[in-house]
């Protein structure tokens, strides 16, 4: 035990611990919970509900006085504790959009993987297309979490607007697309770099939380753009400009180049040479050969996708940067800033690492330099991740990043890294997902994710994954519905944790249990569907609901429980059936049906039904027809073995009337004697402790018995 | 661009509205102009102060935006949400909410602000949740119907919704659905597939009452009506296990089955198999017109369902699957004015609008 010293308790004890403790340091977090109920409160009871969530209990003295009225006992409050440990920029309601668009997408690869896998028992299921599934579905995945173009553009371009604005990008995204790039997209791995390029394009901006980054200059010189009288003039013009330039952002450096001050109509004419220095850059720049297939609109640069086609172009480019470089113009240009900053760009085209490393702001952003005037033919992992440790030491970090972490994780061939790095910065969506993409990356990285592990009980880490964030879905009363489809693709656990899942939901809210029930009937777990049915009879039975009761339990088949509560409403029936109640009955005896089978002992109820309409019948219209129905119906009631002991007395009581027939006997002397015999059984029971006395005329067995002997006699006298 | 003369229809055009809160149920407001259109919502989010709202949002049918006009907050989460309009072609918003309180809203009929609000508290009215109200055509009166058995009329008196009770089963039938048939008639719906015709010149109990245990076997709950204005001796049902059926007053036995158990003999599949959450008669019938039809023919009626279908199906005829979704659609409801548009409320916390051509 901690905490615990042998000190005595006079001062000293401070020093005799064993964990240092203040009591004073720690800020306590006041949290007002309104109860709404009236002191005194006399018990107090907390723990943990349902995810991030404390349940607490309040519960009061009973009072003697119910003068004033409230009958609250006590109340159950949930008190939710705010997750603000979570990703930072999304909002719960963004969460649950993602987990539910991910649905979908999930369950289509999952069957394609059980359809292959049934389909090519012998051969790997990984065959030439599997990994075209695992990018759709990588594809749907990505686009769930947000479309960076998705914002219009306005229809007046403002000409000084060099960054496009757009949709704030988040963290999870820039995440799945770095997976996407180097697990899941087999086409593009022959232009990685360039990829790699139009990632941190994308993303660069969500670094500079942490950091300056070459986003942040832009977006800092934007603002000043408006005010700069002479652009290029300002150092900082030039800054931004080989800095974009270094991590391949042409068209916007192209767009920069163009306000230069000598493009103005006014001055083109003494700026000639100068101005045709900038605009020789300008179309170096929008000429640069890209080992890619294809840009996206917009995008400056020529692509080739056959390398001996790109080195050609990619020499004879550097060739014409040379030559520009060793001009005789620049003696000419007379705008000294204009000059330097035109041959720095020079430089960083063709690639000196000094002129790149000053341009540049972090080392993510010097190793896409590198990928674009350096290295560009930089394949496989250990090249990119040798290079990688070569930029770090250049341009150190100081702070890392999430994403910079996961992307090292992943050029440092380490599925392990990658997947906690997943785990611990963007949670447990995204290693459900993101294994998906790991698994099909590498075989040994599949043979790590899907085998089983001793220390894992037994499941794979693929499973185990899964089924946390099942378990996170489950807290949440929103999407708990969703979780079933992960569980049930976890072939160990799976099941077992659906089945609890599904027992633990309320059954009181009829629309939760129906969808229950369904999903019960989707995965055949009949036994949960049938256990909850009964646990929702019980539960509408005793709160006063007996006719939704006994549907549930009809429909759990559950004969016992209905028995049960048949003794139960035979003792309400015995006291408020009458002629005028049976309206009300009326319901609830329909419900039940005529066969045995789904009514339990309530079958009794129909019956009983059915014979009080004929004797109405005949009291009301007294015809002989109606009176044959009826005793047909009470011979058939007091042949029946369910109809309770208690009813058997008042049932004859009734029939005094049919058992005295004036026209002619209408019983003959088998039925005669049956009811006699019924009549002797009932006082031997009598004498039972268990009786229970009907509520009816003291003389009314004796009544029975004079009229059952008559007609005995009748009925003989008439055979 | 329509091609003339095919066979199939164009399909609808679909617009999803992503909502943040769960959507308990929608309904179009009825419309005062041609330009202005309005939805109610009714939502849930636990996470927030008062979880529950009933919100009027105005629908831009150009960029299919919803904005929300004016809010209300119920005491409770809304178990049933219907619209209609008063004799004064005042829109009318009926609710009532799982705790058995019930409230009547009145919107202004330009803007679609909320003007008076008249309700009945809970415990009153009815104990645990109201399963379903409906308010009859120029707002008279609303019916309202709960698990505990109780079928309630209550109409505004002066400043105030006073109701009475017509009939209390004291909890030995619940009902789950109810419908206005005529000023003098309704009909609810319940457990085990029954169906109770009520006629308040007949106080004491049901009129008239579909026998039990037609579904051979098989039982459900009834969790939608519907009854069409110019076919009122027949009663549309929707429920558990698909079923989709109609009771005709004139042939009491037997209902006439649409889809689900018992259909699919001469044929034609179920639209689904799970809970069918609401039903309506299809008001949009672009080829056929409704009194072609002979009277004993049920007309053709949208269903939603718990496996994600909204689909239109017909006696005798295959159904018309308008959207399938992979989460549960709970409730839709057809415009009364434009019988094209359709509205429906998804699981996941989304708003459907689609547009039939």
């Amino acid at each position: 035990m901690l905490g615990f010293s042998s000190a005595p308790a006079d001062g000293a004890s401070s020093t005799g611990d064993l964990v240092p403790f203040s009591s004073e340091a720690r800020a306590t977090a006041v949290c007002p919970l309104h109860h709404g109920l009236k002191p005194p409160i006399s018990r107090l009871s907390i723990s943990w509900a349902r995810g991030n969530s404390l349940r607490v209990s309040f519960f009061r003295r009973p009072s003697g006085d119910d003068s004033e009225g409230d009958e609250f006992g006590g109340k159950v409050l949930e008190v939710r504790l705010s997750g603000g440990d979570g990703d930072g920029d999304m909002s719960d309601a963004q969460f649950r959009r993602i987990a539910y668009g991910s649905v979908s997408p999930f369950a289509l690869l999952q069957s394609r993987r059980n359809s292959a896998a049934s389909l090519s028992k012998i051969s790997s299921p990984y065959h030439v297309e599997w990994w075209e599934y695992v990018m759709e579905y990588s594809k749907d995945i990505n686009s769930l979490l947000g479309d960076p173009k998705s914002l219009t553009s306005p229809a007046i371009e403002d000409p000084k607007a060099v960054l496009q604005k757009a949709e704030e990008p988040i963290c999870l995204k820039a995440a799945w697309d770095v997976m996407e790039i180097f697990y899941a997209d087999k086409q593009s791995q022959s232009w990685l770099p360039e990829r790699l390029v139009d990632w941190l394009a994308a993303y660069d901006g969500l670094l500079s939380s942490t950091q300056a980054t070459i986003h942040s200059q832009l977006v800092s010189f934007q603002k000043e753009l408006v005010a700069l009288q002479v652009i290029e003039d300002s150092p900082k013009y030039w800054e931004v400009l080989s800095a974009a330039l270094a991590v391949g952002w042409l068209d916007v450096v192209v767009k920069m180049l163009r306000l230069h001050g000598s493009y103005q109509l006014d001055q083109i004419g003494n700026r000639e040479t100068e101005n045709g220095l900038v605009e020789a850059v300008a179309v170096l720049i929008s000429k640069m050969p890209r080992l890619r297939p294809e840009l996206e609109a917009g995008r400056l640069g020529e692509c080739y996708r056959a390398k001996p086609d790109f080195v050609k172009a990619w020499e004879k480019w550097r060739a014409h940067i040379t030559k520009l470089d060793c001009s005789a113009y620049w003696v000419r240009c007379d705008h000294n800033q204009t000059r330097e900053g035109l041959r720095n760009m020079l430089q960083i085209m063709l690639g000196n690492t000094n002129s790149l490393c000053t341009a540049t702001c972090h080392w993510m952003e010097l190793y896409i330099a590198h990928f674009l005037y350096i290295r560009p033919f930089t394949a496989g992992l250990e090249s990119m991740y040798s290079l990688a440790q070569k930029c770090m030491q250049l341009k150190p970090m100081t702070i890392s990043h999430r994403l910079i972490r996961l992307l090292l994780g992943i050029i440092g061939d380490n599925t392990e890294v990658v997947l906690a790095e997943c785990s611990r910065a963007f949670g447990p969506w995204m290693v459900a997902h993101a294994i998906e993409l790991l698994a099909s990356g590498s075989d040994q990285a599949e043979t790590l994710l899907r085998e089983e592990h001793y220390n894992l009980g037994g499941i794979s880490i693929e499973e185990l994954h899964r089924l946390v964030y099942a378990q996170v879905l489950s807290s949440d009363a929103l999407t708990w519905q969703i979780a079933p489809i992960y569980l049930t693709s976890c072939i160990k656990q799976g099941m077992g944790l659906l089945e609890i899942l599904l027992s633990k939901q309320p059954v009181q809210d009829v629309q939760i249990l129906l969808k229950v029930i369904e999903i019960c009937r989707l995965y055949e777990l009949d036994s949960v569907s049938s256990n909850i049915m009964k646990i929702a009879g019980v539960y509408h039975w005793k709160h006063g609901r007996k006719g939704s009761g006994v549907f549930w339990l009809q429909q759990a088949r559950d004969e016992v429980r209905l028995n049960r509560i048949a003794q139960q409403l035979f003792d309400f029936v015995g006291q408020s059936i009458s002629d005028e109640s049976f309206k009300q009955w009326e319901g609830l005896i329909e419900l039940l049906g005529a066969e045995s089978k789904t009514a339990g002992g309530l079958e009794f109820l129909h019956k009983y039904r059915d014979f009080k309409k004929f004797l109405k019948q005949v009291n009301n219209g007294k015809t002989t027809d109606a009176a044959r129905q009826a005793v047909e119906s009470l011979i058939s009631l007091m042949k029946n073995p369910s109809t309770p002991r208690q009813f058997w007395l008042p049932i004859l009581y009734d029939s005094l009337k049919l058992l005295s027939w004036q026209e002619r006997p209408l019983l003959n002397v088998s039925e005669t004697n049956l009811l006699l015999n019924k009549l002797q059984e009932l006082s031997m029971a009598k004498l039972r402790p268990d009786f229970i006395e009907a509520n009816l005329p003291p003389q009314a067995l004796g009544s029975v018995r004079l009229a059952l002997a008559t007609n005995l006699g009748r009925a003989i006298v008439e055979e | 661009m329509a091609v003339i003369g095919t066979a199939f229809p164009d399909p609808p055009q679909i617009h999803r509205i992503p909502q943040s809160k769960y959507v308990d149920a929608v309904r179009w407001l009825p419309q005062f102009s041609a330009f202005d259109r309005f939805v109610v919502l009714a939502l849930f989010d636990s996470s927030s102060d008062s979880p529950s709202s009933i919100e009027i949002h105005s629908l831009d049918t150009q960029a299919v935006t919803l904005s929300p006009q004016s809010t209300w907050a119920p005491p409770s989460r809304v178990s049933s949400l219907k619209t209609s309009q008063t004799r004064g072609r005042k829109p009318l918003i009926a609710a009532g909410t799982v705790s058995g309180s019930l409230h009547l809203l009145l919107a202004n009929s330009v803007d679609a602000s909320l003007e008076s609000e008249f309700s009945v508290s809970e415990e009153e009215l009815h104990v645990g949740r109201v399963s379903c109200v409906d308010v009859m055509e120029g707002g008279g009166e609303c019916v309202s119907v709960g698990e505990d058995g109780r079928v309630n009329l209550a109409s505004v008196t002066g400043s105030e919704l006073s109701f009475r009770r017509f009939f209390d089963s004291q909890g030995l039938v619940s009902y789950t659905s109810a419908k206005w048939a005529s000023p003098a008639e309704f009909v609810t719906g319940g457990y085990g597939f029954s169906l109770q015709w009520w006629d308040q010149r007949k106080p004491g109990g049901a009129a008239s009452q579909l026998k039990g245990n037609w579904a051979r076997g098989m039982s459900g709950i009834v969790q939608s009506i519907d009854i069409h204005p110019s076919r009122k001796h027949t009663c549309l049902a929707g429920g558990s296990l698909g079923t989709v059926f109609a009771w005709d007053l004139r042939w009491q036995q037997q209902p006439i089955i649409l889809s689900g158990i018992g259909g699919g003999e001469d044929g034609t599949h179920p639209a689904c198999e799970s809970e069918v959450w609401e039903v309506q008669y299809d008001r949009h019938t672009n080829s056929t017109n409704t009194g072609n039809i002979s009277s004993s023919r049920v007309l053709p009626a949208m269903i939603c369902s718990e496996d994600g279908i909204l689909a239109v199906v017909g006696q005798d005829a295959e159904p018309i699957e308008l959207l399938a979704e992979p989460c549960a659609i709970n409730s839709f409801d057809i415009d009364r004015e434009n019988p094209s548009d359709v509205i429906c409320s998804l699981e996941w916390e989304s708003i459907v609008l689609l547009t039939r051509p």
